[in-house]
């Protein structure tokens, strides 16, 4: 049974239509992309599924059903508008969030002191919030949404603030608790990321679903009849292939004919002699796809809906 | 059930625990101490040990009793006999007694005394000479004829239904519920003002969604609510109990406290009134709270009902010379200004028992549509993070 199940969503804002007929499934134990344009609708899909907001239309099945109050305590939330209790001392702020996660006193301490040692945030824990850095209170957040060990962790733009190091620790970060079994759903704009960290995806474009899928298909589905080459060699008037474009000193994209194989290429350039570097099919960048499949002006949009 | 306690400990504490609440804790405690101090000082200054002197030649202070023990801060002056008028001045040059009486032989004709003094006599000094005088006068009297003589006259005015009365030993009764009346629309605008902030906390500093995802906004209202609500009592409590234990200690000492009593009837309406316009101003607060971005935008907005609240306070005047005009009546029924007008009447006149209930029926409605009135506009604003919710929105068709 998936975890999360978004079944026909809708949801307006007076005229707005914010999210319309969006359909997808979060699996048990992946990381799934959630992406989309700024004011693509992913926010408002995120706090339907939260059940901050109530659909216009459509269901909502988290964690085997509706959401109750008790499966608040198994979903950790890092939202994209970044807070904490400012004017408080981060300890203290931590463990009231955690307590509120239904963690016990002790155990609550407990973890803070294991993630703000892993966190490098150990030395600021009397500190108030408001005097620790962007960065700082980026990771303080992100203790807050995993204190509690939850089932699913729902985060939005969990690298936005962060420095390669801290970057790198996040991923591993995901990847542990994927490990774990936890079921992730990430929304983010930082397209290598996804392609590096999430197993299947949904892009939503003025609310509406446009692709969805394990990330490789959908990458097949954008990929043109074509492989790239890396050679030291001059290559030309190879059967099978159209046209032949250089894209750099040593490095060609050949585009097929319809009927030519990639296997058939590959092998005739081996009879040719011809010395291979590098021989791949040629699929898009999960950035190139976007850019695709987004409509013109999105991006100006700005505001998360 | 145990999330909404978390989230109301943690509203009370963060408030309670601060130097700035505990200050203004204990600000009225200490300014009690602080007037009690400077009227001790004040008496203390206004009076003298230092004996007073009397030649006596009308013979009634033969076989002299001591006037009656006087209270602390004040101090017995002790009255010394003296044969002759030049022993006396002796005394007085060299400091000895403040100053001497000398009583005519024809007192109890001309009831005329003659005082020689180096510095005037403090009037309280006088007053024990005179007390001295009386009791010697009255020393042959029956103990309750000599008593009835030295309490003088007390005029007591009571209303025809016997439900109020007046009278310069129980003035202080005529102001208390005035005070009373002060006393819980300070502790009110206090822990409404509290509420509005935390209400617009959440938005302010981007908690909102991760709170909402951790707790119900409804334990999350109710939690702060109760913790705001039992920082109004803490401060109530403590600065009353000050103020009740400095009366109760004071009309020891203090005559104009001397007929100090509470009613039961006068404390019963106050809080028949009190307790709905608590419930409504806080929700109207947490109502404002919820439609701002930020606190410091709400309390320009609270301004707008603190005015009313506290207008019938400056118009204290008009309500003593006329309790009962249509004005008072009416400002008795409008809820804002009714929790004041109803507590200032009561100081000054009986109030109709049907303007009490209606007043407390309207307060009752009002603070039920305050509340309403919270709970749909905190739904609708929790997530307009820099964005102000419109009033107009509140009262739309919008579902929340």
């Amino acid at each position: 049974m998936p975890t999360v199940e978004i079944s026909h969503i809708s949801k307006s804002f007076g005229a707005l239509k914010a999210v319309d007929d969006v359909s997808f499934n979060v699996e048990k134990g992946e990381i799934f992309g959630l992406l989309g344009p700024n004011g693509a609708g992913k926010t408002t899909a995120i706090r339907v599924l939260l059940d901050i907001f109530k659909p216009d239309a459509g269901n909502v099945s988290i964690l085997g059903g509706a959401m109750t109050e008790a499966k608040k305590d198994q979903i950790g939330y890092m939202p994209e508008e970044r807070g904490m209790y400012q004017d408080i001392q981060l300890e203290n702020c931590l463990v009231y969030l955690g307590s509120l996660k239904g963690v016990a006193s002790d155990e609550v301490h407990r973890r803070i002191n294991y993630y703000l040692d892993r966190f490098d945030l150990a030395s600021s824990r009397r500190k108030k919030v408001k005097e620790l850095s962007k960065g700082m209170q980026q990771k303080a957040q992100l203790i807050t949404t995993l204190i509690h060990e939850p089932e699913l962790l729902i985060i939005d733009e969990p690298f936005s603030g962060l420095d390669p190091v801290n970057t790198q620790m996040v991923k591993e970060l995901l990847r542990e608790q994927r490990d774990r079994g936890v079921t992730i759903l990430m929304s983010t704009h930082q397209m290598h990321q996804v392609e590096e960290l999430c197993d299947r995806i949904v892009l939503i474009d003025h609310g509406r679903t446009v692709l969805y899928g394990p990330l490789d298909e959908i990458r097949g589905q954008f990929a043109g009849h074509a492989v790239i080459v890396r050679t030291p060699d001059e290559l030309a008037g190879l059967p099978g292939v159209e046209h032949i474009e250089q894209q750099n000193s040593s490095a060609y994209r050949l585009n097929l004919a319809p009927a030519t194989n990639t296997q058939d290429v590959l092998r005739s350039l081996v009879e040719s002699g011809i010395r291979i570097d590098q021989y791949e099919i040629a699929a898009p960048t999960l950035d190139e796809i976007f850019i695709r499949v987004v409509q013109p002006g999105d991006q100006e949009q700005g505001e998360s809906t | 059930m145990k999330k909404f306690w978390r989230v109301a400990w943690h509203e009370y504490s963060r408030h309670v625990f601060r130097k700035r609440f505990l200050f203004a804790l204990l600000s009225v405690p200490l300014m009690i101490v602080l007037m009690v101090v400077l009227v001790v000082v004040i008496i203390l200054m206004e009076t003298s040990s230092k004996p007073v002197g009397y030649i006596d030649y009308s013979g009634l202070l033969s076989e002299p009793v001591a006037q009656p023990s006087v209270k602390w801060p004040e101090r017995f002056v002790p009255m010394v006999a003296y044969s002759d008028e030049n022993s006396a001045n002796n005394d007085l040059q060299a400091k000895k007694i403040q100053a001497y009486y000398i009583i005519a032989a024809d007192y109890l004709q001309s009831g005329q005394v003659k005082v020689i003094y180096g510095d005037k006599l403090k009037p309280s000094d006088e007053e024990q000479f005179a007390s001295f005088m009386k009791a010697n006068l009255l020393a042959n009297q029956p103990p309750e004829v000599a008593n009835r003589i030295l309490s003088g006259n007390e005029v007591i005015i009571r209303s025809t239904d016997n439900s109020r009365e007046a009278s310069n030993e129980r003035f202080v009764n005529i102001i208390l519920p005035f005070l009373a009346g002060i006393l819980f629309i300070v502790a009110i605008s206090t822990t409404s003002g509290y509420l509005m902030q935390a209400v617009v906390e959440e938005k302010e500093n981007r908690t909102m969604e991760i709170m909402v995802t951790s707790v119900s906004p409804n334990q999350l209202m109710s939690g702060k609510v109760i913790a705001d609500i039992a920082i109004g009592v803490t401060q109530l409590v403590v600065w009353a109990l000050f103020i009740v234990l400095a009366l109760v200690i004071g009309k020891n000492y203090v005559s104009w406290l001397s007929g100090l009593s509470f009613s039961g009837e006068m404390t019963g309406v106050i809080l028949a009134v009190m307790i709905p316009a608590f419930i409504m101003i806080s929700g109207l607060m947490a109502a404002v709270g919820a439609t701002v971005t930020e606190a410091s935008e709400g309390q320009q907005i609270m301004g707008l009902f603190t005015i009313p609240i506290w207008l019938p306070y400056l118009l204290t005047g008009v309500f003593i010379q006329n309790p009962n005009s249509p004005l008072a009546i009416a400002m008795s029924l409008f809820p804002l200004t009714a929790p004041m007008t109803i507590t200032i009447r009561l100081s000054f006149t009986t109030v109709p028992t049907w303007q009490i209930i209606a007043s407390v029926i309207i307060l009752i409605f009002s603070a039920i549509g305050a509340v309403w009135l919270a709970g749909r506009a905190f739904r609708l604003g929790m997530l307009r993070y820099g964005q102000r919710l419109q009033w107009k929105e509140v009262f739309s068709h919008q579902k929340v």
